[in-house]
């Protein structure tokens, strides 16, 4: 579905993404993992076209999206829950569920997605006119996430969704993330949580210095000598 | 209480009374007071004069707040430093002087057609100069934009000779008299379109997708394009919208004054001063700025010394980068 291949990305001089490949099948949960400065979230601002590529090829479903726009890419279905959450601190819930579907035109399904993801998480419900901003972490990271479904998108990009939240919050949104995968949705998630993620994921990539250094199933990884010691702190 | 009020007024006129007995006294017969200036304290009189100051300056503050809020939401948005802002002022003059008095277009066909060629030059100076310089350092926009103000300013001056010219308005030349102050019908109108049109901004910004796009854009540039929203086409709209108001100022106080190529330099300084008062990037701040200084410009006018009016603005932004360097609306005011 999603395939990256030989992706090299640069700020100014220096490399931070170098001769990357990674390779996502529909309906999979793939996470990449690796320490911090590793690359990940550069990989997934090249993929969601927030970042160029300096070299290499990133397609979906068989289209070529290297140089496309950020838009474009929406438009194909690939939404991008970013790092930090990110949510727009002074819109509210409701605008910021909004701004999720800014490219679609299709009222009546958006407002049944909307009414569907405040089902879901009453709370946001609550808060709706409430600015994102005055939001727990744990809310704005809700929110973060029911933002990128409102694309109602093929594939999601998340990166790091349990940073800063308390142990039962990064259970919850592990559990929310699983939801989403049943649902038919391709998941491609950065964490930190290294232990969690191989649990979690059907696959996993890590990464270290920019390049994928080793990948296998998540049962696979936790039982690599070399993920455990630098991972799992084994 | 009001005695009180009252008391500090006279209190603070009669210091000051000989500096400034005479342009006021003036003032106070145009406005309908009564006849003899007489240098005694005269309560009634002085409350007559201050009324009839404030109301010039909530008329002045409406077109204050116009160009304010251009530069604010260019500013806030963009992150651009618009020093073209006055020259987009006067071209609106202009604008209006060439439709009514060389076209003898019709006023109010006339003003509408000014905001929108404010609207296309700001789109067309955005689209040829800014776009080409996203990702620049600011010194390198800020010295293009420098260049594009003296050329504007220089294009002007050659299509209309450096002479001033004034533009007829439809208005009638005796004032509106409301009891003891009056006004003007002409800035009467320049009031209430300057009104109307700082509510359909307000209205633009928190009530239409492209305000919304606006906002989130201001907020955080990267997720808004991660949401599908077109950078480059809010950044145009911005200063297009930005140039638009400023533009309006100048076309509705056109005929108020008169039209010459350095108009705008003022404009601009003025718009400066707004900003920094209310904050860069807040349009509430910008709304209320514009207000703030055009009080403290006509009372400062009025009770210090009318040759001291413009220095006001300066005075101002001194105060406020002493006291609060932030302006006076908090970031999480900020609407776009
Ligand atoms: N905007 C930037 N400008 C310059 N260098 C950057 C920028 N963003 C990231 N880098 C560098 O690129 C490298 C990879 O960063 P990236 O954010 O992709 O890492 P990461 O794997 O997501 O790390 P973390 O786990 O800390 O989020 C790092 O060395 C970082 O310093
Ligand atoms: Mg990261």
């Amino acid at each position: 579905m999603l395939k990256v291949e030989g992706l090299v990305c640069r700020y100014g001089k220096v490399a931070a993404v170098r001769e990357l490949s990674i390779d996502v099948r529909a309906g999979e949960l793939v996470t990449l993992i690796g320490a911090n400065g590793a690359g990940k979230t550069t990989t997934l601002k090249a993929i969601s076209g927030v970042l160029p590529a300096a070299s290499g090829r990133i397609t979906f479903q068989g289209e070529d999206i290297t140089r496309a726009s950020a838009r474009r890419i929406l438009q194909l279905g690939i939404a991008h829950c970013p790092e930090g959450r990110r949510v727009f601190p002074y819109m509210t819930v409701r605008e910021n569920l909004e701004m999720g579907c800014y490219l679609r035109s299709d009222a009546d399904q958006v407002a049944a997605d909307m009414r569907r993801l405040f089902e879901r998480f009453p709370i946001l419900y609550e808060r709706r006119d409430q600015a994102a901003g005055t939001l727990s972490g744990g809310e704005q990271q809700m929110l973060a996430i029911s933002r990128a479904l409102m694309s109602s998108p093929k594939l999601v990009l998340f990166d790091e969704p349990s940073l800063g939240l308390a142990p039962n919050l990064v259970e919850r949104t592990f559990e929310i993330i699983k939801e989403i995968r049943s649902q038919g949705v391709t998941v491609v998630m950065v964490e930190q949580n290294a232990f969690a993620a191989l649990e979690l994921s059907d696959r996993s990539y890590v990464l270290e210095q920019g390049r994928v250094t080793l990948t296998g199933t998540g049962a696979e990884l936790l039982d690599n000598p070399h993920v455990k010691s630098a991972y799992l702190g084994a | 209480m009001r005695g009180e009020g009252s008391t500090e007024v006279g209190g603070l006129r009669r210091g000051a009374q000989p500096a400034y007995a005479g342009p006021i006294f003036t003032h106070l017969r145009c406005a309908g007071g009564r006849e003899n200036a007489a240098p005694s304290f005269d309560l009634k009189r002085s409350v007559e004069q201050l009324l009839q100051h404030c109301l010039n300056a909530l008329i002045l503050g409406g077109t204050y707040a116009l160009l304010g809020i251009g530069l604010t939401l260019i500013f806030g948005i963009m992150r651009v430093v618009n020093f073209t802002h006055g020259e987009l002022y006067s071209f609106g003059a202009y604008a209006m002087y060439m439709w009514v008095m060389v076209s003898g277009v019709n006023f109010f066909v006339a003003l509408p057609l000014a905001i929108l060629l404010g609207v296309l030059l700001g789109a067309a100076i955005e689209f040829l100069l800014l776009r080409r310089l996203r990702g620049a350092d600011i010194d390198t926009t800020m010295l293009v934009m420098i260049g594009a103000w003296i050329a504007l300013q220089n294009i002007e001056q050659l299509s209309w000779s450096g002479v001033a010219k004034s533009i007829d308005s439809p208005f009638p030349a005796s004032p509106l008299v409301l009891g003891p102050v009056s006004v003007s019908w002409n800035r009467l109108f320049v009031f209430v379109v300057a009104l109307a049109l700082i509510a359909a901004t307000y209205a633009l910004i928190n009530r239409t997708k492209l305000g919304k796009a606006m906002r989130a854009t201001f907020q955080d540039r990267e997720t808004a394009a991660l949401m599908g929203v077109q950078i480059n086409s809010i950044y145009t709209a911005t200063f297009a919208l930005g140039s638009g108001l400023a533009a309006a100022a100048g076309a509705l106080l056109g005929p108020v004054f008169v039209v010459y190529p350095t108009m705008g330099d003022l404009a601009s300084l003025k718009a400066f001063a707004i900003v920094i008062l209310g904050g860069l990037g807040s349009i509430p701040g910008a709304t209320i700025g514009g207000f703030i200084l055009a009080f403290m410009e006509e009372l400062g006018a009025g009770y210090v010394s009318s040759g001291y009016r413009d220095a006001m603005g300066f005075l101002l932004i001194i105060i406020i980068l002493l006291v609060k360097p932030t302006g006076l609306f908090a970031q999480k005011e900020r609407i776009g």
